[in-house]
């Protein structure tokens, strides 16, 4: 995905981390019945970023939250620069030097970056905020870790790279001696991640010991010092990188079982479903232009954020276009209403499942019957009929579940997006928007929900996939209709055209 | 992202779990009730017991259709002037001539109206739900003392058979009226698809949208459907006091349905609710108010045991959630 990275290209560097920053021994983490963490070992070593991969339900989640003070473990040691600590809390793992930048962003939108950055830290004058020199140190701060971000923009205001960005150079301002990334890049389109990149090496650099924790396994390859691999709770293996390919990689985190190639089944096309026709959304799309035939899946690629994202509120009818009409089967859906849509036969899938998606407390069952419930509006309930349908569905699209029927928020990220999906796609789909339908979701999952969107083309479907992964879409789409800066730059059969040349395309490396 | 366990919220009004989620307001409910039964001998007489469900029938009524409305993420501060309202132009109507049935019809018709009108602010004009009741209900609390002219009107002998009437010769009518309307909102809960709607909107009102679920619709019924039973309430009122009074209703009725509600464990952010705890809420106040009575315990401090009552029980939820 990031072609701006060549940063093996350059000599090793020796690795000259020689002092432990934090070490694991046999630590044992178990959630009422089910073992999260099975006798786990992990150490740390100043200066070095250490990937930490695994499938959803390894345990990376566990582990490093047992790191960061959040969860006790229930046995084994925890070292920190040697000295072994019980139970940790997180305020506690802090003063440590342990600090965690989460996923989601936790930077206050209202206040400046230098606000942000020394947040309940601000230099004082005569008992009053020194704000001359909340920005002087904060320019100093950025620019040392050449991060390139004013201090007095509002938060709210930075892109979601940048905010990452300031996130970790607040943390490593606290004193950060191990850093925690979760998915930092998980968002992030191709240059964007690129900076995060740059910022990790130049932590470790200066002596961070930094865990990373990425789905994307080119990327921990490339950036990543070494890595350890966890697969059910247990430790598989820790290794230099460069001793590593993609492929053992893969084989280290799924076991047996491998992800599957790009089946070669000629798809048969019908007559064309799904029409956007100049579809414009302010300045974020331009004059969209796309058709889809029956049981042909077509991709909108872009980098994150960029004029794919604005599809899934325009065609779900949460947002009116400013200009253009949306047609399925040659009848145009009137503009702006999610009932409209629905009625056409359009089914959008969200690829924020717990915004726009599921209801968290509610059960498996009853979540599977919401659209349905929303197309026919009956007046009763049928809770036997619902949960066989709900048992049914989960069957066909493979949604495990240890409980009958437990709330939906309980499930791992692959389950959540197949319920989803067989929410979506079981009712009488004619046409179909998918948004990044893998987001944070495991290998083997990824897998299954590349099968299910195969079938569904194969079942007459016309699909609309909605993606900044390059190679999701290689994997799905027939045909690839590249945006950039909201522009329609490229529109190509994926036979045609290779993995960097559309990479290039989307991040504006040939000029169109 | 893989481990994390949420709260396990049932729904629904099956006993066992209930009893589960439950325990904690049980228990206190059973120890209140048993340290008054020790220390007063009137409290388990037939007469107090029949006193106490009179007066928290009324509560019960209106927390009902709080339980369903804040199941679904809203809140309605204006219950108890609703009440106060329509009890005042009962008695108005009555004394005017009216027939007694029609008078009640639009009472409560009365009531479901300034519901909709609130559901309208809320959903149509977005304003959030705190906001725009607050204002209705400083509202209706001067409506109420104008219509009623500041002064008692009494309603003499009519709606007798409402307030004091007995069904079966011992469960007086008022009584039967709330169990009715609790199994109601009860089975809506349960079996209705506009029940669990409320429970999508109140877990994730834009999956909700998206799914077709007629959010907007579902919302002004829900506080139509407040503002009827709080008119119920009204009515239940004047039937049991015989008079409209400045006073009857009101805030601190307010405030004590939707400490019921809360007690009972139902989300202040929605999305999970039962009809049960919100019962057992309206019993351990009514039995905290009636102790306090018994044991002959200057009035003041009722409010300050609603509150403290009150706010155990918030402080109690917030723990369970976090335990999980």
């Amino acid at each position: 995905m990031d072609l701006t990275l060549r940063g093996r290209a350059e000599p090793a560097q020796p690795p000259a981390h020689t002092s432990v920053a934090l070490e694991l021994r046999g630590v044992r983490k178990s959630f009422g019945g089910a073992v999260a963490l099975r006798d786990v070992g992990f150490t740390l070593l100043a200066g070095e970023v250490h990937a930490l991969v695994g499938m959803n339900g390894a345990g990376k989640s566990t582990l490093v939250k047992i790191i960061s003070g959040a969860y006790p473990p229930d046995g084994g040691e925890l070292l920190i620069a040697g000295r072994r600590h019980g139970a940790l809390t997180p305020r506690r793992a802090r003063a440590l030097g342990v600090s965690i930048v989460h996923q989601q962003r936790m930077l206050v939108p209202e206040l400046t970056v230098g606000e942000n950055l020394f947040l309940g830290r601000m230099p004082l004058r005569l008992g009053r905020v020194d704000w001359n020199r909340v920005h002087t140190d904060a320019a100093r701060l950025l620019a040392e870790l050449g991060v390139e971000v004013a201090s007095r923009t509002t938060a709210g205001e930075l892109g979601p790279a940048e905010q990452t960005l300031v996130e970790i150079a607040r943390e490593t301002h606290a004193g950060g001696e191990v850093l925690i990334l979760d998915e930092p890049t998980a968002t992030l389109g191709g240059s964007d991640a690129a900076r995060v990149h740059r910022l990790v090496r130049t932590l470790g650099a200066r002596g961070v010991a930094v865990v990373y924790i990425s789905h994307h396994l080119d990327e921990v390859l490339d950036l990543a010092d070494r890595v350890t691999v966890l697969r059910d709770g247990r430790h598989v293996t820790t290794v230099p990188t460069d001793r590593m390919d993609l492929p053992e990689l893969v084989r280290a985190m799924t076991g047996d079982r491998l992800p599957q190639g790009r089946p070669d089944t000629g798809r048969t096309l019908g007559e064309v479903v799904l029409e956007l026709d100049d579809l414009t959304a302010g300045t974020r799309l331009d004059g969209m232009d796309v058709t889809v035939r029956a049981g042909e899946v077509v991709a909108v690629l872009g980098c994150a954020g960029d004029g794919q994202s604005q599809l899934f509120p325009l065609l779900s009818g949460l947002r009116r276009p400013t200009r253009g009409r949306i047609k399925v089967a040659g009848r145009e859906v009137r503009p702006g209403s999610v009932t409209a849509a629905l009625g056409a036969g359009l089914r959008c899938v969200t690829g924020e499942r717990l915004v726009h998606g599921l209801v968290p407390e509610l059960g498996v069952d009853e979540n599977l019957a919401l659209t349905e419930r929303g197309l026919h509006r009956p007046w009763l309930v049928r809770w036997g009929r619902l949960h066989r349908a709900g048992g049914a569905a989960r069957t066909r699209f493979g949604v495990v579940t240890i409980q009958a029927d437990p709330p939906v928020s309980t499930l791992s990220g692959g389950n959540q997006q197949k319920v989803l999906l067989a929410r979506w796609l079981d009712s009488g789909a004619v046409a179909c928007l998918l948004e990044e339908p893998t987001n944070g979701v495991d290998i083997a999952a990824k897998a299954d929900i590349h099968r299910l969107v195969d079938d569904l083309a194969a079942r007459g479907t016309a699909v609309l996939l909605a993606s900044a992964d390059v190679d999701e879409v290689l994997r799905l789409a027939g045909r690839v209709v590249v945006v950039r800066a909201g522009r329609t730059v490229a529109d190509l059969p994926t036979g045609q055209v290779s993995r960097d040349e559309l990479v290039a395309l989307s991040v504006g490396g040939t000029p169109s | 992202m893989t481990t994390a366990v949420e709260p396990r919220r049932r729904l629904g009004v099956t006993v066992h779990p209930g009893l589960v989620r439950h325990g904690g307001v049980l228990a206190v409910l059973l120890i209140i009730g048993t340290f008054t039964a020790l220390r007063s001998d009137v409290f388990l007489t037939g007469p107090n017991l029949l006193n106490v469900s009179r007066q928290i029938a009324v509560v019960a009524v209106l927390a009902a259709g709080l339980t369903l409305l804040m199941t679904a993420g809203g809140i309605d501060f204006s219950l108890g002037a609703i009440a106060a309202v329509t009890h005042g132009v009962t008695a108005q109507l009555i004394t005017a001539g009216a027939a007694d049935w029609l008078a009640v019809t639009l009472a409560v018709g009365l009531g479901a109206l300034i519901g909709l009108v609130n559901g309208t602010v809320v959903t149509l004009f977005r304003v959030t739900p705190f906001v725009a009741t607050l204002a209705s209900s400083t509202i209706l609390s001067g409506a109420a003392l104008l219509i009623i002219e500041g002064q008692s009107i009494s309603i003499g002998e009519h709606l007798a058979g409402l307030g004091f009437g007995e069904v079966f010769g011992v469960i007086p009518a008022l009584v039967v009226i709330a169990v009715v309307v609790c199994l109601a909102i009860g089975c809506v809960m349960r079996w209705t698809a506009f029940g669990r709607n409320a429970f999508a909107i109140g877990g994730n009102e834009r999956a909700a949208r998206l799914s077709g679920i007629p959010v907007v619709r579902t919302k002004l019924l829900l506080y139509t459907l407040g503002g009827l039973l709080a008119g119920l309430g009204g009515v239940m009122l004047v039937a049991r006091l015989g008079a409209a009074s400045p006073g009857t209703g009101g805030l601190h009725l307010e405030l004590t349905v939707v400490a019921a509600v809360v007690i009972g464990g139902t989300a202040l952010h929605g999305g999970s609710g039962t009809l049960v705890g919100t019962i057992l809420g309206v019993l351990l106040l009514g039995v905290v108010a009636n102790s306090l009575n018994l044991l002959q315990i200057n009035p003041y401090y009722q409010d300050i045991a609603l509150g403290a009552v009150l706010m155990v029980a918030a402080v109690a939820n917030h723990l369970r959630s976090r335990r999980h």
